[in-house]
Protein backbone atom coordinates (compact mmCIF):
# COMPACT_ATOMS: atom_id res chain seq x y z
CA UNK A 1 0.00 0.00 0.00
CA UNK A 2 1.26 3.57 -1.05
CA UNK A 3 0.29 6.99 -0.51
CA UNK A 4 1.29 9.32 -3.65
CA UNK A 5 0.68 12.38 -5.43
CA UNK A 6 0.25 11.31 -9.62
CA UNK A 7 -0.18 13.50 -12.64
CA UNK A 8 -2.87 12.93 -15.04
CA UNK A 9 -1.68 12.10 -18.37
CA UNK A 10 -5.04 12.24 -19.76
CA UNK A 11 -8.97 12.48 -19.50
CA UNK A 12 -11.78 12.07 -22.21
CA UNK A 13 -15.08 11.99 -21.47
CA UNK A 14 -16.12 8.76 -23.68
CA UNK A 15 -20.01 9.14 -23.97
CA UNK A 16 -21.62 12.10 -21.51
CA UNK A 17 -21.03 11.91 -17.95
CA UNK A 18 -18.45 8.79 -18.23
CA UNK A 19 -14.92 9.29 -18.35
CA UNK A 20 -11.37 7.58 -19.01
CA UNK A 21 -8.76 9.15 -16.67
CA UNK A 22 -5.30 7.94 -17.01
CA UNK A 23 -2.40 8.86 -14.27
CA UNK A 24 1.25 8.56 -14.12
CA UNK A 25 2.10 6.41 -10.59
CA UNK A 26 4.74 3.97 -11.67
CA UNK A 27 4.85 2.72 -7.34
CA UNK A 28 0.87 1.92 -7.45
CA UNK A 29 1.23 0.04 -11.00
CA UNK A 30 4.39 -2.15 -9.79
CA UNK A 31 1.95 -4.07 -7.21
CA UNK A 32 -1.50 -3.66 -8.86
CA UNK A 33 -3.40 -6.71 -10.11
CA UNK A 34 -6.70 -6.74 -11.67
CA UNK A 35 -9.73 -6.40 -9.46
CA UNK A 36 -7.55 -4.35 -7.23
CA UNK A 37 -8.78 -0.77 -6.59
CA UNK A 38 -7.44 2.50 -5.53
CA UNK A 39 -8.91 5.82 -3.19
CA UNK A 40 -8.33 8.87 -4.97
CA UNK A 41 -8.77 12.67 -3.73
CA UNK A 42 -9.00 15.18 -6.37
CA UNK A 43 -9.68 18.00 -3.91
CA UNK A 44 -7.81 19.71 -1.09
CA UNK A 45 -10.99 21.04 0.84
CA UNK A 46 -12.99 19.23 2.81
CA UNK A 47 -16.06 19.19 0.96
CA UNK A 48 -16.00 16.49 -0.48
CA UNK A 49 -14.36 15.19 2.61
CA UNK A 50 -13.58 11.59 1.53
CA UNK A 51 -11.43 9.59 -0.93
CA UNK A 52 -13.33 7.84 -3.73
CA UNK A 53 -13.08 4.16 -4.58
CA UNK A 54 -11.99 3.42 -7.87
CA UNK A 55 -11.13 -0.24 -9.43
CA UNK A 56 -7.95 -0.37 -12.29
CA UNK A 57 -10.01 -0.14 -15.22
CA UNK A 58 -6.25 -0.77 -17.10
CA UNK A 59 -3.34 -1.45 -16.25
CA UNK A 60 -0.43 -0.41 -18.11
CA UNK A 61 3.10 -2.45 -16.22
CA UNK A 62 5.51 -0.98 -18.66
CA UNK A 63 4.54 2.89 -18.53
CA UNK A 64 3.75 2.79 -14.64
CA UNK A 65 0.22 4.18 -15.22
CA UNK A 66 -3.39 3.05 -15.27
CA UNK A 67 -6.88 3.77 -15.88
CA UNK A 68 -9.68 4.29 -14.11
CA UNK A 69 -13.21 4.75 -16.08
CA UNK A 70 -16.45 5.92 -14.02
CA UNK A 71 -19.26 8.03 -14.22
CA UNK A 72 -19.62 11.32 -12.94
CA UNK A 73 -22.22 11.06 -10.05
CA UNK A 74 -21.44 13.19 -7.38
CA UNK A 75 -19.56 15.98 -5.84
CA UNK A 76 -16.39 13.91 -6.32
CA UNK A 77 -16.68 12.98 -9.46
CA UNK A 78 -17.83 16.28 -10.91
CA UNK A 79 -14.35 17.14 -9.55
CA UNK A 80 -12.58 14.78 -11.06
CA UNK A 81 -14.27 15.18 -14.81
CA UNK A 82 -12.40 18.37 -14.52
CA UNK A 83 -9.19 16.72 -14.15
CA UNK A 84 -6.68 18.02 -17.19
CA UNK A 85 -3.53 16.98 -18.19
CA UNK A 86 -0.31 17.40 -15.55
CA UNK A 87 -3.04 17.90 -12.46
CA UNK A 88 -2.38 16.38 -9.31
CA UNK A 89 -4.28 13.73 -7.38
CA UNK A 90 -3.39 11.97 -4.55
CA UNK A 91 -3.56 8.32 -4.53
CA UNK A 92 -3.51 5.22 -1.91
CA UNK A 93 -3.55 1.70 -3.42
CA UNK A 94 -3.15 -0.65 -4.60
CA UNK A 95 -6.14 -1.75 -2.50
CA UNK A 96 -8.06 -4.92 -1.96
CA UNK A 97 -7.36 -8.70 -3.14
CA UNK A 98 -7.25 -8.84 -6.93
CA UNK A 99 -7.47 -11.66 -9.37
CA UNK A 100 -5.18 -14.37 -9.69
CA UNK A 101 -5.40 -17.01 -12.52
CA UNK A 102 -4.06 -20.53 -11.69
CA UNK A 103 -1.64 -22.22 -13.92
CA UNK A 104 -4.42 -24.52 -15.13
CA UNK A 105 -6.78 -22.21 -15.88
CA UNK A 106 -7.82 -21.63 -20.23
CA UNK A 107 -11.29 -20.12 -20.63
CA UNK A 108 -12.49 -17.65 -18.31
CA UNK A 109 -15.79 -15.92 -19.15
CA UNK A 110 -16.59 -12.16 -17.98
CA UNK A 111 -20.23 -10.77 -17.58
CA UNK A 112 -21.07 -7.20 -16.59
CA UNK A 113 -23.28 -4.65 -16.88
CA UNK A 114 -22.86 -0.80 -17.39
CA UNK A 115 -20.00 0.30 -15.69
CA UNK A 116 -19.73 -3.00 -14.46
CA UNK A 117 -17.14 -3.23 -16.82
CA UNK A 118 -14.76 -1.52 -15.23
CA UNK A 119 -12.96 -4.15 -13.88
CA UNK A 120 -13.23 -6.54 -16.70
CA UNK A 121 -11.33 -4.90 -18.73
CA UNK A 122 -7.57 -5.24 -16.48
CA UNK A 123 -9.01 -8.74 -16.14
CA UNK A 124 -9.02 -9.23 -20.15
CA UNK A 125 -5.70 -7.66 -20.33
CA UNK A 126 -3.97 -9.80 -18.20
CA UNK A 127 -5.42 -12.95 -19.25
CA UNK A 128 -5.10 -12.79 -22.72
CA UNK A 129 -1.34 -12.01 -21.86
CA UNK A 130 -1.49 -15.59 -20.31
CA UNK A 131 -2.84 -17.08 -23.00
CA UNK A 132 -6.37 -17.66 -21.47
CA UNK A 133 -9.08 -17.51 -23.65
CA UNK A 134 -11.62 -15.06 -22.79
CA UNK A 135 -15.85 -15.31 -23.25
CA UNK A 136 -17.30 -11.70 -22.87
CA UNK A 137 -20.59 -11.20 -22.28
CA UNK A 138 -21.68 -7.32 -22.18
CA UNK A 139 -25.15 -5.69 -21.20
CA UNK A 140 -26.16 -2.27 -21.06
CA UNK A 141 -29.57 -0.43 -21.22
CA UNK A 142 -28.26 1.41 -24.38
CA UNK A 143 -25.62 0.43 -27.15
CA UNK A 144 -23.71 3.51 -25.75
CA UNK A 145 -23.39 2.15 -22.37
CA UNK A 146 -21.32 -0.76 -23.25
CA UNK A 147 -18.12 1.10 -22.57
CA UNK A 148 -14.68 -0.98 -23.89
CA UNK A 149 -17.00 -2.92 -26.14
CA UNK A 150 -14.23 -2.21 -28.94
CA UNK A 151 -11.09 -2.86 -26.50
CA UNK A 152 -12.92 -6.03 -25.25
CA UNK A 153 -13.68 -7.09 -28.54
CA UNK A 154 -10.38 -7.36 -29.68
CA UNK A 155 -8.93 -9.27 -26.81
CA UNK A 156 -12.35 -12.05 -26.70
CA UNK A 157 -12.53 -15.04 -28.34
CA UNK A 158 -16.10 -14.50 -28.47
CA UNK A 159 -18.43 -11.57 -27.19
CA UNK A 160 -22.23 -11.44 -26.42
CA UNK A 161 -23.70 -8.16 -26.01
CA UNK A 162 -27.71 -7.84 -24.78
CA UNK A 163 -29.10 -4.20 -24.53
CA UNK A 164 -32.62 -3.63 -22.75
CA UNK A 165 -33.44 -1.20 -25.88
CA UNK A 166 -32.02 -3.72 -28.26
CA UNK A 167 -29.75 -1.11 -29.82
CA UNK A 168 -27.18 -3.50 -30.05
CA UNK A 169 -27.39 -7.13 -30.05
CA UNK A 170 -30.59 -9.30 -28.26
CA UNK A 171 -32.89 -7.44 -25.57
CA UNK A 172 -32.64 -10.69 -23.84
CA UNK A 173 -30.47 -12.13 -20.79
CA UNK A 174 -27.09 -11.51 -21.38
CA UNK A 175 -26.03 -15.26 -18.91
CA UNK A 176 -28.45 -17.46 -21.52
CA UNK A 177 -25.47 -16.41 -23.88
CA UNK A 178 -23.02 -18.01 -20.97
CA UNK A 179 -25.55 -20.55 -20.53
CA UNK A 180 -25.44 -21.68 -24.37
CA UNK A 181 -21.49 -21.12 -24.32
CA UNK A 182 -21.27 -23.19 -21.13
CA UNK A 183 -23.54 -26.54 -22.64
CA UNK A 184 -20.55 -27.29 -24.83
CA UNK A 185 -17.27 -25.25 -23.29
CA UNK A 186 -15.47 -25.58 -19.72
CA UNK A 187 -14.79 -22.12 -18.49
CA UNK A 188 -12.53 -22.73 -15.72
CA UNK A 189 -13.68 -18.67 -14.04
CA UNK A 190 -16.30 -16.69 -14.47
CA UNK A 191 -16.24 -12.83 -13.34
CA UNK A 192 -18.76 -10.53 -12.97
CA UNK A 193 -19.24 -6.93 -11.93
CA UNK A 194 -22.20 -4.34 -11.96
CA UNK A 195 -25.45 -6.27 -11.75
CA UNK A 196 -27.30 -8.36 -8.51
CA UNK A 197 -29.47 -10.07 -11.28
CA UNK A 198 -26.03 -11.12 -12.95
CA UNK A 199 -24.74 -12.17 -9.85
CA UNK A 200 -27.43 -14.14 -9.23
CA UNK A 201 -27.96 -15.97 -12.51
CA UNK A 202 -24.40 -16.51 -12.63
CA UNK A 203 -24.56 -18.74 -8.81
CA UNK A 204 -27.55 -20.57 -10.45
CA UNK A 205 -25.24 -21.37 -13.44
CA UNK A 206 -22.50 -22.33 -11.17
CA UNK A 207 -24.59 -25.00 -9.31
CA UNK A 208 -25.53 -26.64 -12.78
CA UNK A 209 -22.40 -26.59 -14.48
CA UNK A 210 -20.04 -26.54 -11.90
CA UNK A 211 -17.48 -23.61 -12.32
CA UNK A 212 -15.29 -20.82 -10.58
CA UNK A 213 -17.01 -17.34 -10.12
CA UNK A 214 -16.06 -14.29 -8.67
CA UNK A 215 -18.09 -10.85 -8.31
CA UNK A 216 -16.53 -7.82 -7.72
CA UNK A 217 -18.42 -5.49 -5.42
CA UNK A 218 -18.25 -1.87 -4.91
CA UNK A 219 -19.59 -0.10 -2.10
CA UNK A 220 -19.05 3.68 -0.28
CA UNK A 221 -16.10 3.48 1.48
CA UNK A 222 -14.17 6.30 4.09
CA UNK A 223 -11.09 4.28 4.32
CA UNK A 224 -10.33 1.72 1.75
CA UNK A 225 -7.87 0.15 4.27
CA UNK A 226 -10.30 -2.24 6.86
CA UNK A 227 -10.18 0.75 9.27
CA UNK A 228 -13.30 2.25 9.07
CA UNK A 229 -15.54 -0.93 8.93
CA UNK A 230 -17.98 1.16 7.15
CA UNK A 231 -18.21 -0.94 3.66
CA UNK A 232 -20.07 -4.13 4.97
CA UNK A 233 -21.55 -6.62 2.37
CA UNK A 234 -23.57 -9.58 4.24
CA UNK A 235 -21.99 -13.12 4.12
CA UNK A 236 -24.17 -15.89 3.06
CA UNK A 237 -25.04 -18.06 6.20
CA UNK A 238 -22.83 -20.57 6.74
CA UNK A 239 -23.14 -24.08 8.56
CA UNK A 240 -23.78 -22.29 11.67
CA UNK A 241 -26.02 -19.69 10.66
CA UNK A 242 -25.10 -17.10 11.90
CA UNK A 243 -24.76 -13.91 10.50
CA UNK A 244 -21.79 -12.32 9.35
CA UNK A 245 -20.43 -9.11 7.72
CA UNK A 246 -17.35 -8.93 5.41
CA UNK A 247 -15.91 -5.82 4.46
CA UNK A 248 -15.20 -5.13 0.33
CA UNK A 249 -12.54 -2.89 1.36
CA UNK A 250 -10.35 -6.01 2.67
CA UNK A 251 -12.24 -8.94 2.34
CA UNK A 252 -12.94 -8.51 -1.23
CA UNK A 253 -13.96 -6.66 -3.37
CA UNK A 254 -13.67 -9.48 -4.99
CA UNK A 255 -15.48 -12.46 -3.80
CA UNK A 256 -16.85 -15.88 -4.36
CA UNK A 257 -19.97 -15.17 -5.83
CA UNK A 258 -21.96 -17.80 -3.18
CA UNK A 259 -20.01 -16.31 -0.44
CA UNK A 260 -21.94 -12.95 -0.44
CA UNK A 261 -25.46 -11.87 -0.30
CA UNK A 262 -25.90 -8.83 -2.53
CA UNK B 1 21.79 23.60 16.26
CA UNK B 2 18.50 23.26 16.46
CA UNK B 3 16.92 23.43 20.09
CA UNK B 4 15.21 20.12 21.71
CA UNK B 5 11.49 20.38 21.70
CA UNK B 6 10.70 17.89 24.45
CA UNK B 7 7.01 16.30 22.79
CA UNK B 8 6.38 13.94 25.51
CA UNK B 9 3.72 14.39 27.91
CA UNK B 10 1.96 12.42 31.50
CA UNK B 11 -1.39 12.37 31.21
CA UNK B 12 -2.43 10.81 34.78
CA UNK B 13 0.09 8.51 34.58
CA UNK B 14 -0.15 7.35 30.74
CA UNK B 15 3.35 8.59 29.60
CA UNK B 16 3.36 9.00 25.65
CA UNK B 17 6.03 10.29 23.41
CA UNK B 18 4.25 12.95 21.32
CA UNK B 19 0.62 13.25 21.89
CA UNK B 20 -1.00 12.01 18.69
CA UNK B 21 -2.71 9.13 19.20
CA UNK B 22 -5.55 7.26 16.55
CA UNK B 23 -9.26 7.86 17.86
CA UNK B 24 -10.94 4.76 18.58
CA UNK B 25 -12.89 3.08 15.88
CA UNK B 26 -11.02 4.85 13.05
CA UNK B 27 -7.57 2.96 13.22
CA UNK B 28 -7.21 -0.86 12.66
CA UNK B 29 -4.35 -2.74 12.12
CA UNK B 30 -3.39 -6.28 10.16
CA UNK B 31 -0.07 -8.60 10.64
CA UNK B 32 -0.46 -9.06 7.03
CA UNK B 33 -1.18 -5.55 5.22
CA UNK B 34 1.12 -2.92 7.42
CA UNK B 35 0.19 0.88 7.12
CA UNK B 36 2.29 2.94 4.88
CA UNK B 37 4.38 4.84 7.67
CA UNK B 38 5.93 3.33 10.71
CA UNK B 39 3.12 3.08 13.29
CA UNK B 40 5.85 3.29 16.53
CA UNK B 41 6.43 6.86 15.80
CA UNK B 42 2.96 7.88 16.56
CA UNK B 43 2.17 8.92 20.63
CA UNK B 44 0.19 5.12 21.38
CA UNK B 45 -2.07 3.21 19.72
CA UNK B 46 -5.68 2.33 19.91
CA UNK B 47 -7.92 -0.30 19.20
CA UNK B 48 -11.26 0.35 18.01
CA UNK B 49 -14.28 -0.38 21.12
CA UNK B 50 -14.28 -3.66 22.39
CA UNK B 51 -16.96 -5.63 24.13
CA UNK B 52 -17.44 -9.09 26.16
CA UNK B 53 -18.79 -10.79 22.95
CA UNK B 54 -19.05 -11.01 19.41
CA UNK B 55 -20.98 -7.97 17.78
CA UNK B 56 -22.43 -7.76 14.39
CA UNK B 57 -22.55 -4.19 14.25
CA UNK B 58 -25.21 -2.27 12.27
CA UNK B 59 -26.75 -2.66 8.76
CA UNK B 60 -25.44 -1.27 6.11
CA UNK B 61 -25.07 1.42 4.84
CA UNK B 62 -22.89 2.55 7.84
CA UNK B 63 -21.26 5.40 6.40
CA UNK B 64 -22.27 8.72 4.71
CA UNK B 65 -20.29 11.77 3.96
CA UNK B 66 -21.86 14.69 4.90
CA UNK B 67 -20.65 18.82 4.27
CA UNK B 68 -16.89 18.70 5.64
CA UNK B 69 -18.23 15.45 7.66
CA UNK B 70 -19.00 11.75 8.07
CA UNK B 71 -21.63 10.26 9.76
CA UNK B 72 -21.12 6.79 11.02
CA UNK B 73 -23.78 4.09 12.64
CA UNK B 74 -21.14 1.29 12.53
CA UNK B 75 -22.85 -0.19 16.28
CA UNK B 76 -19.11 -1.38 17.30
CA UNK B 77 -18.80 -4.78 15.24
CA UNK B 78 -16.13 -6.20 16.74
CA UNK B 79 -14.87 -9.80 17.60
CA UNK B 80 -15.01 -9.79 21.39
CA UNK B 81 -12.23 -9.34 24.20
CA UNK B 82 -10.57 -12.71 23.85
CA UNK B 83 -9.92 -12.81 20.29
CA UNK B 84 -9.03 -9.24 20.95
CA UNK B 85 -6.25 -10.34 23.59
CA UNK B 86 -5.13 -13.39 21.57
CA UNK B 87 -5.33 -11.70 17.89
CA UNK B 88 -5.17 -8.49 17.95
CA UNK B 89 -2.88 -7.35 20.70
CA UNK B 90 0.07 -8.82 19.66
CA UNK B 91 -0.35 -6.48 16.09
CA UNK B 92 -0.99 -3.79 18.18
CA UNK B 93 1.67 -4.21 20.85
CA UNK B 94 4.48 -4.84 18.24
CA UNK B 95 3.10 -1.56 16.09
CA UNK B 96 3.86 0.99 19.18
CA UNK B 97 5.36 0.58 22.68
CA UNK B 98 2.34 2.44 23.89
CA UNK B 99 -1.61 0.55 23.70
CA UNK B 100 -4.83 1.74 24.78
CA UNK B 101 -7.60 -0.49 24.54
CA UNK B 102 -11.23 1.10 24.40
CA UNK B 103 -13.80 -1.02 25.56
CA UNK B 104 -17.43 -0.96 25.76
CA UNK B 105 -20.51 -2.38 27.35
CA UNK B 106 -24.15 -2.50 27.98
CA UNK B 107 -23.78 -0.97 31.57
CA UNK B 108 -21.31 -0.61 34.53
CA UNK B 109 -21.31 -4.64 34.68
CA UNK B 110 -19.88 -5.08 30.90
CA UNK B 111 -17.66 -2.33 31.71
CA UNK B 112 -15.92 -4.01 34.92
CA UNK B 113 -15.94 -7.51 33.44
CA UNK B 114 -13.87 -6.36 30.76
CA UNK B 115 -11.75 -4.30 32.57
CA UNK B 116 -10.97 -7.23 35.01
CA UNK B 117 -9.94 -8.96 32.58
CA UNK B 118 -7.60 -6.66 30.88
CA UNK B 119 -5.71 -5.87 33.55
CA UNK B 120 -4.44 -9.67 33.94
CA UNK B 121 -3.31 -8.87 30.13
CA UNK B 122 0.22 -7.77 29.46
CA UNK B 123 1.53 -4.97 27.68
CA UNK B 124 -1.80 -2.85 28.02
CA UNK B 125 -0.90 0.68 28.94
CA UNK B 126 -4.45 2.29 29.71
CA UNK B 127 -8.19 1.86 28.87
CA UNK B 128 -10.64 4.16 27.20
CA UNK B 129 -14.33 3.59 28.29
CA UNK B 130 -15.91 4.29 25.17
CA UNK B 131 -19.23 5.62 27.20
CA UNK B 132 -21.75 6.50 24.74
CA UNK B 133 -22.99 2.93 25.12
CA UNK B 134 -26.34 2.76 26.18
CA UNK B 135 -27.12 1.20 29.70
CA UNK B 136 -28.91 -2.20 29.53
CA UNK B 137 -31.66 -1.89 32.57
CA UNK B 138 -32.93 1.60 30.91
CA UNK B 139 -31.76 2.07 27.90
CA UNK B 140 -30.29 5.37 28.39
CA UNK B 141 -26.75 6.01 27.33
CA UNK B 142 -24.44 6.24 29.96
CA UNK B 143 -22.61 9.34 29.10
CA UNK B 144 -26.05 11.12 29.09
CA UNK B 145 -26.44 10.76 32.69
CA UNK B 146 -23.97 11.73 35.93
CA UNK B 147 -25.08 8.93 37.81
CA UNK B 148 -24.79 6.33 35.30
CA UNK B 149 -21.21 7.82 33.99
CA UNK B 150 -20.39 7.76 37.91
CA UNK B 151 -20.73 4.25 38.53
CA UNK B 152 -19.58 2.76 35.32
CA UNK B 153 -16.17 4.65 35.71
CA UNK B 154 -15.83 3.58 39.13
CA UNK B 155 -16.73 0.09 39.01
CA UNK B 156 -13.67 -0.12 36.23
CA UNK B 157 -11.68 1.47 38.89
CA UNK B 158 -12.28 -1.10 41.59
CA UNK B 159 -10.54 -3.43 39.10
CA UNK B 160 -8.10 -1.85 36.82
CA UNK B 161 -4.71 -0.58 38.02
CA UNK B 162 -3.50 1.53 35.03
CA UNK B 163 -4.96 4.78 34.09
CA UNK B 164 -8.34 4.74 32.88
CA UNK B 165 -9.54 7.22 30.26
CA UNK B 166 -13.09 8.60 30.19
CA UNK B 167 -14.35 9.13 26.68
CA UNK B 168 -17.27 11.66 27.09
CA UNK B 169 -20.68 12.21 24.60
CA UNK B 170 -21.04 15.82 23.18
CA UNK B 171 -24.59 14.82 23.19
CA UNK B 172 -25.59 16.53 26.70
CA UNK B 173 -26.81 19.89 28.32
CA UNK B 174 -23.83 20.06 30.36
CA UNK B 175 -20.18 18.31 29.74
CA UNK B 176 -18.80 19.69 33.00
CA UNK B 177 -21.46 17.84 34.96
CA UNK B 178 -20.47 14.44 33.14
CA UNK B 179 -16.91 15.15 33.46
CA UNK B 180 -17.24 15.96 37.16
CA UNK B 181 -18.85 12.50 37.66
CA UNK B 182 -16.61 10.62 35.59
CA UNK B 183 -13.63 12.23 37.97
CA UNK B 184 -15.57 11.16 41.33
CA UNK B 185 -16.12 7.71 39.77
CA UNK B 186 -12.05 8.03 39.71
CA UNK B 187 -11.43 8.87 36.04
CA UNK B 188 -7.50 9.86 35.56
CA UNK B 189 -7.99 10.97 32.02
CA UNK B 190 -10.93 12.59 30.36
CA UNK B 191 -11.23 12.12 26.13
CA UNK B 192 -13.96 14.30 24.12
CA UNK B 193 -15.47 14.54 22.09
CA UNK B 194 -17.50 11.12 21.01
CA UNK B 195 -19.62 12.07 17.90
CA UNK B 196 -22.40 14.44 17.75
CA UNK B 197 -25.67 12.81 17.13
CA UNK B 198 -26.60 13.49 13.47
CA UNK B 199 -28.55 11.67 10.41
CA UNK B 200 -29.19 12.47 6.77
CA UNK B 201 -32.10 11.72 4.21
CA UNK B 202 -31.90 10.79 1.18
CA UNK B 203 -33.88 13.12 -1.32
CA UNK B 204 -34.91 10.40 -4.24
CA UNK B 205 -35.91 7.41 -1.47
CA UNK B 206 -37.06 9.57 0.56
CA UNK B 207 -35.60 7.71 3.56
CA UNK B 208 -32.62 7.87 6.01
CA UNK B 209 -29.50 7.18 4.35
CA UNK B 210 -28.03 4.67 7.06
CA UNK B 211 -29.08 1.44 7.90
CA UNK B 212 -29.39 2.02 11.71
CA UNK B 213 -31.78 5.89 10.47
CA UNK B 214 -29.88 7.38 12.61
CA UNK B 215 -25.40 7.84 13.43
CA UNK B 216 -22.56 10.16 14.68
CA UNK B 217 -21.18 12.79 13.22
CA UNK B 218 -17.29 13.14 12.80
CA UNK B 219 -14.73 15.09 10.71
CA UNK B 220 -13.52 18.72 10.35
CA UNK B 221 -17.58 19.92 10.45
CA UNK B 222 -17.44 19.27 14.39
CA UNK B 223 -14.28 20.90 15.13
CA UNK B 224 -15.40 23.96 16.53
CA UNK B 225 -18.00 21.86 18.96
CA UNK B 226 -15.39 19.88 20.26
CA UNK B 227 -12.92 22.88 20.58
CA UNK B 228 -15.46 24.62 22.75
CA UNK B 229 -16.19 22.01 25.40
CA UNK B 230 -12.61 20.83 25.95
CA UNK B 231 -12.25 24.47 26.47
CA UNK B 232 -15.20 24.30 29.40
CA UNK B 233 -13.80 21.57 30.48
CA UNK B 234 -10.46 22.25 31.25
CA UNK B 235 -11.31 25.00 33.00
CA UNK B 236 -13.79 23.12 35.04
CA UNK B 237 -11.89 20.00 36.23
CA UNK B 238 -9.05 19.35 37.06
CA UNK B 239 -8.13 15.94 34.99
CA UNK B 240 -5.52 15.92 31.57
CA UNK B 241 -7.66 16.10 28.58
CA UNK B 242 -7.46 13.84 24.95
CA UNK B 243 -9.03 16.40 22.93
CA UNK B 244 -11.25 14.28 19.90
CA UNK B 245 -12.99 16.10 17.09
CA UNK B 246 -12.60 17.31 13.73
CA UNK B 247 -8.45 17.18 13.86
CA UNK B 248 -7.67 17.23 10.37
CA UNK B 249 -3.85 19.11 11.16
CA UNK B 250 -1.46 20.52 12.92
CA UNK B 251 -3.30 23.87 13.23
CA UNK B 252 -6.06 21.98 14.59
CA UNK B 253 -4.26 19.77 17.19
CA UNK B 254 -2.73 22.98 18.46
CA UNK B 255 -6.05 24.62 18.85
CA UNK B 256 -7.00 21.65 20.81
CA UNK B 257 -3.85 21.58 23.30
CA UNK B 258 -4.54 26.12 23.59
CA UNK B 259 -7.79 25.39 24.72
CA UNK B 260 -6.31 22.62 27.23
CA UNK B 261 -5.74 19.36 25.92
CA UNK B 262 -2.73 17.46 26.64
CA UNK B 263 -3.06 15.31 23.94
CA UNK B 264 -5.30 14.87 21.07
CA UNK B 265 -6.78 12.03 19.29
CA UNK B 266 -7.14 11.43 14.99
CA UNK B 267 -10.00 10.08 13.38
CA UNK B 268 -11.35 11.32 10.55
CA UNK B 269 -8.82 12.60 8.78
CA UNK B 270 -6.35 9.61 9.14
CA UNK B 271 -9.68 7.83 7.38
CA UNK B 272 -8.69 9.61 4.69
CA UNK B 273 -4.57 10.54 4.90
CA UNK B 274 -3.40 7.68 7.07
CA UNK B 275 0.17 9.67 6.99
CA UNK B 276 -1.78 12.48 8.73
CA UNK B 277 -0.79 11.11 12.36
CA UNK B 278 2.73 12.17 11.24
CA UNK B 279 2.62 14.95 9.59
CA UNK B 280 0.07 16.94 12.97
CA UNK B 281 3.56 15.47 15.15
CA UNK B 282 5.91 17.11 13.15
CA UNK B 283 3.76 19.96 12.68
CA UNK B 284 3.44 20.71 16.47
CA UNK B 285 6.96 20.06 17.03
CA UNK B 286 7.87 23.04 14.37
CA UNK B 287 5.11 25.12 15.72
CA UNK B 288 6.77 24.70 19.51
CA UNK B 289 10.25 25.56 17.92
CA UNK B 290 8.93 28.58 16.01
CA UNK B 291 6.99 30.04 18.84
CA UNK B 292 10.01 29.55 21.43
CA UNK B 293 8.65 27.12 23.64
CA UNK B 294 10.49 23.32 24.59
CA UNK B 295 7.80 21.56 25.99
CA UNK B 296 4.32 20.46 24.93
CA UNK B 297 2.93 21.08 28.64
CA UNK B 298 3.84 24.86 27.96
CA UNK B 299 1.10 25.99 25.53
CA UNK B 300 -1.65 23.31 27.34
CA UNK B 301 -4.38 25.52 27.97
CA UNK B 302 -2.93 28.58 27.36
CA UNK B 303 -6.11 30.29 25.67
CA UNK B 304 -7.76 30.75 28.92
CA UNK B 305 -4.36 30.70 31.05
CA UNK B 306 -3.65 33.98 29.13
CA UNK B 307 -6.63 35.90 30.51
Amino acid sequence: MYQVDAKVINQTEVIENHFILKIFAPEIVKKAIPGQFVMLSAWKQRDPLLRRPFTFNRIFCKEGSFELLYKKVGKGTEIMSNLKTSDQVSLLGPLGNGIKFTQNMKRIAIVSRGIGVAPMLAIVDSAKEKGIDIYAYLSATTKDLLLRKEEIKEKAKSLYITTDDASLGTSGKVTDFLEKTLKDTKIDAVYTCGSKRLKRHIESLKKLYGFNAWVILEEHMACGIGACKGCVCRAKKANDHKDRYLLVCKDGPVFPVDEVEV
Amino acid sequence: MMEKINMSINLGGLQLKNPVIPASGTFDLYENNPLPYDTKRLGAVMTKSIFLEKRLGNLPPRICETTSGLINALGTPGEGVEYLIKKKLPVFQKANQTVIVSIGGDGAKEFKLLAERLDKVEGIDAIELDLSCPNNEDNIIIARDEFLTEQTVAQVKEVFTKPIIAKLSPNVTDITKIARAAQKGGADILSLINTISAMAIDIKTKKPVLGNKVGGLSGPAIKPIAIKMVWEVAQTIDLPIIGIGGISNSEDAIEFLLAGASAVEVGTAALINPMVMLEIIQGIEDYLRQQGYRSIREIVGLAFRNH
